[in-house]
């Protein structure tokens, strides 16, 4: 099993950086010079020039990718002109936001969803199914920032007379640093309710949905027709043989969402200006700050194989047969 | 086995290499090397200010400031960035001298000036009770250390041609005393302007920093030491910048602000900025929309603080082109654009028509202009006429005698304003005859095809942030016509000679006819279609009080803000 | 009743059967297009004259009645049972899944709201009150209180910045938007399942090789890449369908192989191969059309991803810009006015909801009616 998830990583590296190398030529297409951030008369092009000279910019594109490779390939990830420090510091500032976001929605969309999927399984057709259908269904069909700004509106802002009242935005309230970390903590999490809440609601709908998919389908095979042949309550029939097989599914589903971890929900994060990820990869394109788009991308792709080696992984877990022919 | 063993050898290296040693560029190094000591520093001198905080209810409290993009740094390169500018001089940093509520020069850091008779030496005398963060006297050999390293184009200041007319190199500043610094130069126009907003640096931790790596130092954007009424905390990129008061600041320039603390907050959608502000989140909400600022005036709990600021929207045409060539069509679009529409529908009135590219509170600003070139759409339809371009094929939009259509691609970035200006513009200029085609580019897009060599637009919507000190030669001047800025490619002898002319002026009234004579030019030339400055409205809550939002700036009055107790937000 | 009479309206005979879904929607769809066609005959008779959206909403019009008449008076004269005979055989299966979509109220009521989007879409011209594109406000002599008008009896929506009317826009947008959605998924889906199908089939390397370039693609970030899209190419609708088809394809070819997959090791897989047939034969008329199941429902699902994928480009500000703008710019222009002119943003956003909503619905109704281990169930 180690040597099958070795293989499968090394097998991602030239992937990884053919996908980052394909990012650099696109990047270098795009019109639009990062120096260029702010232009008024007065600033003078001798100035812009120098600042071109040292983002390397008038170098050939062979050299620069050059250049940026074999720094990469250092852990030197680079500078970000655009916020004045350096890429990784940039991106370790905005990770662990993106991580914790995207973890609690994963996590809890995932556990609502599995129990919701399986419950309008084993309930099919009755009135409980049809509910929960059409509300999973409705969530799944919204704009997240659409649902964003209505949770603002209704729990920040009370429109609609609600009780609660939540922080519009952000991540920690101004001077947080002060609060004793108790305080800190119950601050964070204060935050991070209605972010969390949106991504949740809108990822649930379509584990729910996949779930019970796959359920319905174990439930008509023919080896559960013999459980309950056999006598066996219903519950057992369903938790003990139909879960397990109807999960394969939902484990492949994980390993999709799995870079979402990384590439953060961006229109969330616009709406709540959460300083996550996704923000980021968007605000570095706006401005053209290269090291950053790469630098993202790479860790981008990274999850996106991690991603896809879990869903084997766990794949191989509970489905005896591929870890069999896996040797 | 051993393949395994190999895969496990390779990946354990790889990893290594990951997380090892970072190569120069990223500076991890050095930033702790840097700003571990200095930041020690500062701490261990404000706490020696500790258990002797002013006794008075308009003192603590945090105030936030919320806005749409972030501040980018504190380092000289940083100060393009207006909003960067305005934390450097106002908060982080002092300059030289201030503007007072009548746009008059006042002392800030220098106790007095003097400009020599011959207008070619400029003496500050300085405070003697300005420290730096970290305890440190700020002397004049700050000062001169300062000039020296913004005149340096490493250093990737913006504005270098601001002292063109020094003399070169060291000969410009001459430091005569720890408290008194002398500048020398030629005569030229706007003299102090400069000091206004040039903010002073600290020498004894930068000068050792070789001007060139000064623009990817960590003082910049992770320890920004400075000696401005606030001194800076902490920075979250792309989220806040905290700064909190000084005790050291001396008493007779009003001593610690009344504020504890000041956060900026990044908050990229006007929406949630609006929301905020509403909720209490934000305080100050810097440039609301138009239909925001509506909505805000209707908040008993907030307010709108609205002025004139030293902004300009123009239309750039591009007269390299053919079809706007010709002075007469460019006069006619100009006469064809309802601009009052423009104001009334887009700004809600609150903007200043425009005839030239001096801003009405730049003191050169010639009022008698405002009502040239009303919209007059017959005059048009006659001058388009009599410039050949006739509708000739019942179309409804012109042609020229060899047919080509009178066709104007104007190019603008995405951005409220300027779409619906592009838009609104686009049904007028129908009306006599004129195709014009807005085309939306990306931000960077947008800037790399204006001031590209090709110039591969007819008209461009732009907005320029001028300041108090206006030079239009990069916009105008034949001799640099392939330049950056030479938008419109005019070539014009009589406005060549005024603005070789009006940068060596430096007295305001010898100055002044020849500003208008400028001004004048511009409007039978026509190389822009101005269109209005408008103002600028920011909302304030009201529980913020000593507010004094003005065109020197949203944060002049920073130092005086303070909040009322009852409502003070804490921490 | 003269039995003239029962050809004369189309669904009266029906209700009069007691089959008053069918009978009631033909009626109302009958009455409903001639009142239009009544209200709005200056605009209907303009049409011929007009552009190719005039003459299609022309066509569908007079193509409607026509169908809704035609349908009615051949199931009145075909004994008014209505029952389609059923053969047995693959073709039994739509027939046989349509007979379990009917029963499903949601997955008929999906069915319904997408038809009466695109029949409003094809029929915008005629039922839009007003041109989408009247700047009323700026033309000369407008009235500036136009602007940003709150929802009223003339504008039942309200009325945008340029003072066009939010209602009429909508109508007109559903071009752009279903449009985009439809031609992405189809795109998508045939790359998917071209490329899904032979994947999970023939296995091994050209597998293995197929699925590392899924991998590639899907590795990459969707962002970069349309915005580099955006920047060098104006985003037109052509632009945006290929951008958005690719970033969808290589979900549906990890489908398609799933399913090829798993039916691979199924019995009557082996009996055909047992039987000699060759592997493409097996490949493509038998794996592929039970299949083809859950890729419909993956195909109609995608339709509403794909809106509100693009909704989120526009939001982001890098949508189609077209010069009938799509719900998802609508969203984007009107977003600033949230706060206050919200009918501007929220209508585009409803009518998003609706949609996507709608398609979710057909989509679930589809593989509850086209999966056949269920059907086999409900014969119990």
């Amino acid at each position: 099993m180690l040597s099958f998830a070795l293989r499968r990583m090394l097998a991602a590296v030239p992937l990884i950086l053919g996908v980052a190398t394909l990012v650099f030529i696109a990047l270098s297409l795009v019109p639009g010079d990062p120096a260029l951030i702010y232009l008024r008369p007065g600033v003078s092009p001798e100035v812009l020039e120098r600042i071109r000279e040292t983002m390397g910019l008038d170098d050939p594109l062979g050299i620069r990718y050059g250049k940026w490779l074999w720094a990469f390939l250092h852990g030197d990830f680079g500078y970000s002109h655009f916020y004045q420090m350096p890429v990784r510091a940039r991106v370790l500032a905005a990770l662990p936001n993106t991580l914790l976001l995207a973890s609690g929605a994963l996590f809890l969309s995932f556990l609502i969803g599995v129990l919701v999927g399986v419950l309008q399984a084993v309930k099919r057709g009755s009135l409980l199914d049809s509910v929960l259908s059409g509300v999973t269904l409705f969530f799944y069909s919204i704009p997240s920032f659409w649902l964003a700004l209505m949770l603002i509106l209704i729990f920040s802002l009370g429109i609609w007379g609600g009780p609660f009242s939540f922080p519009v935005s952000g991540s920690t309230s101004p001077g947080a640093a002060l609060l004793s970390p108790w305080d800190q903590l119950t601050d964070r999490l204060h935050h991070l309710v209605l972010p969390t809440l949106t991504l949740t609601l809108i990822l649930t709908g379509g584990v729910a949905r996949y779930v019970r998919t796959s359920m319905l389908e174990v439930i008509q095979q023919d080896y559960i027709r013999t459980a309950r042949a056999k006598g066996l309550p219903e519950s057992k029939v369903i938790l003990k043989h139909g879960l397990r097989n109807g999960l394969i599914p939902v484990v492949t589903l994980f390993g999709v969402y799995f870079p979402f971890l990384l590439s953060g929900a961006v229109l969330i994060e616009v709406v709540f200006a959460w300083p996550g990820m996704g923000r980021l990869m968007l605000e570095a394109i706006h401005s053209r700050d290269y090291p950053v788009v790469l630098a993202g991308t790479f860790l981008f792709g990274v999850m996106v194989v991690l991603g896809n080696l879990l869903a084997d992984l766990l794949y191989g877990v509970v489905d005896p047969r591929i870890r069999e022919r896996r040797g | 086995m051993k393949r395994s063993l190999s895969f496990l050898l390779f990946f354990a290296l790889s990893t290594t290499a990951c997380v090892g040693e970072p190569g120069d560029g990223s500076g991890v190094g050095l930033q702790d090397a840097f700003c571990g000591p200095a930041m020690a520093r500062v701490d261990s001198f404000m706490a020696t200010f500790a258990g002797q905080e002013p006794v008075g209810e308009r003192y603590g409290g945090t105030v936030v400031l919320g806005s749409l993009g972030d501040v980018s740094g504190m380092g000289p390169g940083d100060a393009i960035s207006v909003e960067a500018a305005q934390h450097q001089q106002f908060l982080n940093f002092m300059t030289l001298i201030e503007f007072d509520e009548n746009l008059e020069p006042a002392p800030y850091l220098a106790t007095s000036w003097e400009i020599s008779e011959d207008q070619t030496e400029l003496t500050f005398h300085l405070r003697g009770d300005v420290y730096w963060h970290d305890g440190e006297r700020t002397t004049a050999q700050d000062v001169a250390f300062t000039y020296l390293t913004v005149i340096n184009p490493e250093s990737e200041y913006a504005n270098p041609g601001y002292f063109q007319a020094y003399l070169p190199g060291e000969e410009g500043v001459e430091v005569v005393d720890p408290l008194t610094v002398k500048f020398h130069f030629n005569p030229h126009a706007d003299i102090l302007e400069t000091w206004r907003n040039l903010s002073i640096l600290p020498h004894h931790l930068l000068g050792d920093v070789p001007t060139a790596e000064l623009a990817r130092h960590p003082f910049g954007g992770v320890c920004p030491v400075g000696n401005g009424p606030f001194r800076f905390s902490s920075r979250s990129p792309g989220d806040s910048w905290t700064w909190e008061a000084n005790p050291a600041f001396p008493e007779a320039l009003g001593g610690r602000p009344y504020l504890d603390r000041y956060v900026y907050r990044v908050i990229p959608s006007h929406t949630t900025l609006m929301a905020e502000l509403l909720a209490g989140g934000v305080d100050v909400y810097i440039q609301m929309l138009p239909n925001h600022a509506v909505m805000a005036r209707e908040e008993p709990s907030l307010r709108v603080p609205t002025f004139p600021y030293p902004s300009i929207f123009f239309v750039a045409w591009n007269s390299r082109v053919p079809e706007l060539a010709d002075a007469r069509v460019r006069r006619a679009l100009t006469l064809g654009i309802n601009r009052p529409q423009l104001i009334e529908g887009i700004q809600r009135g609150e903007a200043i028509l425009l005839n030239s590219g001096i801003p009405p509170v730049h003191w050169a600003y010639d009022p008698t202009l405002e009502d040239s070139l009303r919209y007059d759409p017959d005059q048009a339809r006659t001058l388009l006429d009599t410039a050949g371009w006739v509708d000739r094929d019942g179309d409804g939009f012109r042609e020229n005698g060899d047919g080509a259509p009178l066709q104007i691609d104007l190019v603008y970035n995405q951005n409220q304003e300027r779409q619906q200006v592009a838009e609104v513009m686009r049904v007028q200029l129908q009306d006599i005859g004129v195709d014009l085609r807005p085309r939306v580019l990306e931000r960077m897009t947008y800037s790399g095809v204006i001031t590209s060599v090709e110039r591969e637009f007819d008209g461009a919507l732009v907005t320029f942030e001028t300041g108090f000190r206006i030079d239009d030669r990069d916009l105008f001047h034949s001799e640099v016509r392939d330049g950056f800025y030479a938008f419109s490619g005019t070539v014009d002898p009589e406005l060549d000679r005024y603005l070789d002319t009006l940068q060596l002026i430096p007295d305001w009234e010898e100055a002044l006819p020849v500003w208008q004579a400028y001004q004048l030019r511009l409007l039978e030339v026509q190389p822009y279609t101005y269109l209005y400055s408008a103002l600028r409205r920011n909302g304030v809550n009201r529980r913020l009080q000593g507010v004094a939002m003005d065109t020197r700036g949203d944060l002049a009055s920073i130092r005086h803000w303070w909040t009322d107790p009852q409502s003070r937000r804490t921490p | 009743m003269g039995s003239r009479v029962r050809f004369v309206l189309p669904g009266l005979p029906h209700l009069f059967r007691g089959r008053v879904l069918e009978g009631g929607v033909a009626l109302f769809l009958w009455l409903g297009l001639l009142a239009l066609s009544g209200l709005r005959m200056d605009r209907v008779l303009q049409a011929p004259s007009g552009d190719i959206g005039d003459w299609v909403a022309l066509l569908t019009l007079l193509g409607v009645l026509a169908g809704v008449w035609i349908w009615s008076a051949k199931d009145e004269v075909g004994g008014g049972g209505g029952a389609p005979g059923g053969s047995v055989g693959s073709r039994g299966v739509s027939v046989e899944g349509w007979r379990v979509f009917r029963k499903d109220p949601m997955a008929m009521a999906g069915l319904g709201i997408v038809l009466a989007f695109y029949l409003a879409m094809l029929l915008a011209p005629f039922l839009a009150p007003f041109e989408p594109e009247a700047r009323g406000a700026f033309e000369v002599g407008g009235d500036m209180a136009l602007r940003l008008a709150a929802p009223s009896s003339t504008h039942l929506m309200g009325t945008d910045q340029y003072s066009q009317d939010v209602l009429s826009r909508i109508l007109y947008g559903a071009r752009i938007s279903l449009t985009v959605g439809l031609l992405a998924v189809g795109l998508s889906l045939t790359i998917g399942v071209f490329l899904g199908a032979i994947a999970g089939y023939l296995g091994g390397r050209i597998d293995t090789s197929i699925m590392r370039f899924v991998d590639m693609v899907m590795a990459f970030p969707r962002l970069v890449l349309l915005l580099a899209i955006v920047a060098l190419f104006q985003p037109s609708i052509l632009v945006i369908v290929l951008a958005l088809a690719f970033t969808q394809w290589p979900f549906t070819t990890r489908m398609v192989r799933g399913e090829i997959l798993a039916l691979k090791g199924r019995e009557f897989s082996e009996a055909a191969h047992a039987l000699g047939f060759s592997r493409r034969r097996i490949l493509f008329m038998h794996l592929l059309p039970n299949a083809m199941g859950p890729v419909i429902v993956v195909a109609t699902l995608g339709i509403g991803n794909i809106i509100l994928l693009e909704a989120g480009l526009s939001f982001l500000g890098l949508g189609v810009r077209a010069s009938t703008p799509s719900w998802g710019f609508m969203l984007f222009e009107g977003w600033d006015y949230m706060m206050d002119a919200w009918w501007v943003a929220a209508f585009p956003g409803l009518a998003i909801v609706l949609v996507v909503l709608a398609f979710n619905l057909v989509g679930d109704g589809l593989r509850d009616a086209l999966d056949p281990r269920q059907r086999e169930g409900r014969s119990q």
